[in-house]
């Protein structure tokens, strides 16, 4: 029993390089914790996986995207 | 050879607007190629930061992209960084507008550049 191929959300919206200064688009592809979601829950192809990630993290660094959710002390 | 970047700063949201525009011409000038165009500059203006940094909770973003010969950078990158009003900054490459180079014995019908 295969389940059906999930497709890619980004590749769906014609998206080519994933931006990482729209933290909206990004937030989604968060855990609720803040962590990046595996493209194994996400569906997400290889190529925009690899993208997201290298977004996130740079997101991540200009204080868009929290490293950890929900995280005070 | 010039590669396009794209820079984003966060600077202390305490600071006047102008002394904001003073520092961008400041840093702008380091990377000003002779007779290049000026940097495209787009202020996001004051956002509340994901997580204090360097105990401030929000700051002030402003996003250029220009042209640039990578020798220049380091220069640039030192004056940023020995400012204190920048609370963080990022310099990166800018793929987005860049065309995708062509690979040898790849085709690519649909290209919307």
């Amino acid at each position: 029993m295969r389940r059906p191929q999930k497709t890619c959300a980004i590749c769906e919206s014609g998206v080519r390089v994933v931006d990482y200064k729209d933290e909206r688009t990004l937030s989604r592809f968060l855990t609720e914790r803040g962590k990046i979601l595996p493209s194994r829950l996400s569906g997400t192809c290889a190529r925009h996986q690899r993208q997201l990630s290298t977004a996130i993290k740079r997101a991540r660094q200009l204080a868009l995207l929290p490293y950890i959710k929900g995280f005070t002390g | 050879m010039t590669r396009q970047y794209e820079v984003v700063y966060i600077f202390d949201s305490a600071l006047e607007e102008t002394a904001i525009n003073e520092r961008l011409a400041r840093f702008h000038a380091l990377i000003q190629q002779p007779g290049g165009e000026a940097p495209q500059v787009n202020h996001w203006g004051k956002r509340t930061l994901a997580y204090p940094v360097k105990k401030h909770e929000t700051g002030y973003y402003v996003v250029a992209k220009f042209d640039a010969e990578a020798p220049a950078l380091p220069e640039f990158e030192r004056a940023i960084k020995l400012d204190d009003g920048v609370l963080r900054f990022l310099v990166v490459v800018n793929e987005g507008a860049q065309p995708v180079p062509v690979t040898a014995g790849k085709s690519d019908e649909e290209d919307d550049e």
